[in-house]
């Protein structure tokens, strides 16, 4: 899509679990980028929950994409807006089934210092939980599910 | 109009969506409590074109329309 927004309409969403090499090649990427002092990085990873007794073997993530991919730009639109400073915020987000132990959901800001790279992720990470449309089933040992909220 | 169901919803519904016609969000929001069983005790957002309303808002029939039960992201 060609607007004129200055942070084009992106996908966040990756099917599967995030390779925990995809997390070295995206830090490889900004070599280039010299005005980079610091990267901050969050990354999530599926929690084996005991749920009455029973534990979280994976989660099975979907999503409302088209207004998860809305709500993120207008959340990108104000990490930029409050710390102008940032080089580059990628975000992405897992779907379908996630283990324990695997990665689903990464924040990754770079800027020339650590403040606003670190304070833009806590910003990102906080306000995806709360405004993305992506819903998780916990798949328990025994065979039933659990429908995760986030608080 | 095509009403697009979610997670635990998606589930109670044993589907993923519903056609409904309804002239308002209220209206609307009773209806499909009458048609999905326990949505009325759910905790769930409506968005019109992708957008959460919380008002009662008249609808054309060409808005898309979902209901979301709570987040889960992270």
């Amino acid at each position: 899509m060609s607007d004129a927004k200055p942070h084009r309409k992106r996908d966040i969403f990756v099917e599967g679990a995030i390779p925990p090499s995809f997390i070295g090649e995206s830090i490889a990427k900004h070599a280039s980028q010299t005005a980079i002092g610091g990267h901050e990085i969050f990354l999530g990873q599926v929690r084996a929950d005991r749920i009455d007794g029973r534990t979280v073997e994976a989660i099975e993530y979907t999503a409302y994409r088209d207004m998860a991919n809305e709500q993120m730009t207008i959340i990108r639109e104000e990490a930029f807006a409050r710390w102008p400073e940032i080089t580059c915020l990628h975000v992405h987000h897992s779907l379908g089934t996630i283990r324990a132990g695997e990665l689903c959901f990464m924040v990754f800001a770079s800027a020339p210092h650590r403040q606003e790279a670190r304070e833009a992720v806590t910003f990102v990470t906080d306000e995806v939980k709360k405004r993305l449309p992506i819903f998780g089933k916990e798949i328990l040992g025994d065979g039933d599910h659990h429908w995760k909220a986030n608080p | 109009m095509k009403v697009l169901l979610f997670g635990l919803i998606a589930e109670k519904a044993n589907a993923s969506e519903l056609l409904v016609t309804a002239a308002s969000t209220h209206a609307l929001k009773r209806s499909l409590e009458v048609r999905i069983p326990g949505l009325e005790q759910l905790s769930y957002a409506l968005a019109v074109d992708r957008v959460i309303v919380h008002e009662d808002r008249p609808l054309t029939g060409n808005e898309e329309v979902a209901l979301l039960p709570p987040f889960a992201g992270g």
